[in-house]
């Protein structure tokens, strides 16, 4: 199987402050599950982030689905966002739209017709168990239907990586199952590639997973 | 009601500062008129001993634009001393020069002065007249409207740029969140701005049409029952059908200036 991420000697950190993550040398490939965990400010959520561009490497070199992040221009950038699905641990939908809109942005944003945008937001929504509520704007919904819209967004456009950050952070158990049965699926089914970070590992999962730790030095070590 | 009052907040400004703009525009059209008016009815009466061209006067003060030279013949004839044909002819040998001076434009009391302090200089002018006779009083009454009217213009705009700078910050509160959403997803600058766009071009489009109508009703209702002079001799000037398009670019680039600087200061967290 091709990698979908590959990071050689990757050092992470934010301007005028310490290095987070360093030199982490790791390959994630096609169809993999992969947990990364670690303690509360290890640099989890930096690590993704550096996985669609929000921040760029200090050094290393990181590679995500064939594109150096190092000194990656904008629309290289936009298209490879086009193709990925985030899932975060506050949602991040958009309160004045409504669940049906906030669902379908990333087919909205490739400028797919309104017939598809209306048939993938149907089928999406029923397999997040929220057929019925597509008329509803996020602010009427529970927390835990707001992430499982969150989950139908990334799964728009199918995307070849699902980057999610603590999705289950503050969801009831239900809820937490039914976006970690939506993620395995998907990775089963379709070979998409999965990195969750989260804090805690769900007792029960059913396929296969890579797990990869952070320790407090910033160093990334997978876990066997 | 969220609708109405999220549009009269950047329209509201903006005709603040069409307004202005537009005020500016039909001042200077209906100044200019009165400025060539004043200047028309200021002239320059220049005695010399020999004869001198309009080289010769510019030579001594670049504002002088054109001379005339007045024909002794017509000076006697006046002077009712054209009767004896051969005394007429000695009359006029001895008669010195008369020029008629019109100056290249509207200049204000203290530029007249140095005209005639240079133009004083030569040797060859005897004498120098000047004709104006409300010349001053209108010329410092029009000066003080025009400084009034433009420190007026001047503060509306101010207030119209600091109302939309407000406005900016409230549109970066209301749609922040929307564009940085959209940036992860991969979203353009443009797609990413469109909405905001689209309803800044609106209420453009509205703004410019507003003042407008203001202007044409203005034009229509109040200039013509007015009894000031400079409006009524420039009704045309108040209000041109050309002026809905300079209203409406220089609407719209405030509001494209203004969506800009807030996508472009839209961050992605």
């Amino acid at each position: 199987m091709p990698n979908v991420i590959t990071a050689n000697n990757l050092t992470l950190g934010y301007e005028n402050d310490k290095e987070i993550i360093r030199n982490a040398n790791f390959s994630i490939k096609k169809g993999d599950f992969v947990f990364i965990t670690g303690p509360s400010g290890s640099g989890k959520s930096t690590l993704l982030k550096s996985f669609y561009g929000s921040l760029i490497p200090e050094s290393g070199s990181l590679v995500v689905g064939g594109l150096d992040m190092v000194g990656i221009n904008t629309k290289n950038l936009q298209e490879l966002r086009t193709h990925l699905g985030i899932v975060f641990q506050d949602y991040k939908l958009i309160n004045e739209w409504t669940v049906k809109k906030n669902v379908v942005l990333p087919l909205w944003i490739s400028g797919y017709s309104i017939e598809v945008q209306d048939t993938q937001a149907k089928r999406l929504l029923h397999h997040v168990k929220l057929s019925g509520k597509e008329e509803k704007y996020p602010l009427e919904l529970s927390g835990g239907e707001q992430q499982r819209v969150g989950v139908a967004r990334a799964l728009a456009k199918n995307p070849f990586l699902i980057l999610a950050d603590e999705p289950t952070g503050n969801l009831d158990e239900y809820s937490s199952n039914v976006i970690w049965d939506l993620m395995e699926n998907a990775c089963h089914q379709l070979e998409t590639t999965v990195v969750v970070v989260t804090h805690r590992i769900p007792m029960v999962f059913n396929i296969p997973y890579r797990h990869f730790t952070i320790d407090e030095n910033g160093s990334v070590y997978e876990v066997h | 009601m969220k609708f109405i009052k999220r549009h009269i907040s950047l329209i509201f400004p903006l005709i603040a500062i069409l307004l202005g703009l537009e005020f500016f525009i039909v001042f200077d059209r209906t100044t200019d008129s009165f400025e060539k008016g004043l200047q028309a009815g200021y002239s320059m009466m220049v005695v010399s001993k020999d004869e001198m061209s309009i080289d010769d006067f510019k030579a001594w003060d670049s504002h002088i634009e054109h001379v005339q030279e007045l024909e002794k013949s017509k000076i006697l004839k006046r002077l009712n001393m054209d009767k004896d044909k051969s005394k007429q002819k000695s009359f006029e040998l001895s008669l010195p020069n008369f020029y008629s001076l019109k100056l290249d434009g509207y200049l204000t009391v203290e530029e007249l002065e140095s005209v005639k302090n240079n133009l004083k200089k030569s040797s060859n002018i005897l004498s120098i007249e000047t004709f104006h006779s409300t010349y001053q009083s209108k010329y410092e009454l029009f000066s003080f409207i025009k400084f009034s009217f433009q420190t007026f213009i001047i503060f509306m705009t101010i207030i119209g740029f600091f109302l939309i700078v407000k406005q900016m910050e409230v549109w970066n509160f209301l749609h922040a969140q929307r564009m940085k959403v959209m940036e992860i997803f991969g979203a353009s600058l443009f797609l990413r701005s469109k909405i905001l766009i689209n309803m800044a071009l609106i209420d453009a489009v509205i703004s410019a049409i507003l003042t407008s109508w203001l202007f044409y009703l203005f034009k229509n209702s109040w200039v013509q029952g007015s009894q000031m002079e400079i409006l009524k001799d420039n009704v045309d000037g108040v209000f041109k059908f050309s002026d809905v398009f300079i209203l409406l670019f220089a609407s719209i680039t405030v509001v494209m200036i203004a969506v800009f600087l807030v996508v472009v200061n839209v961050k992605e967290e």
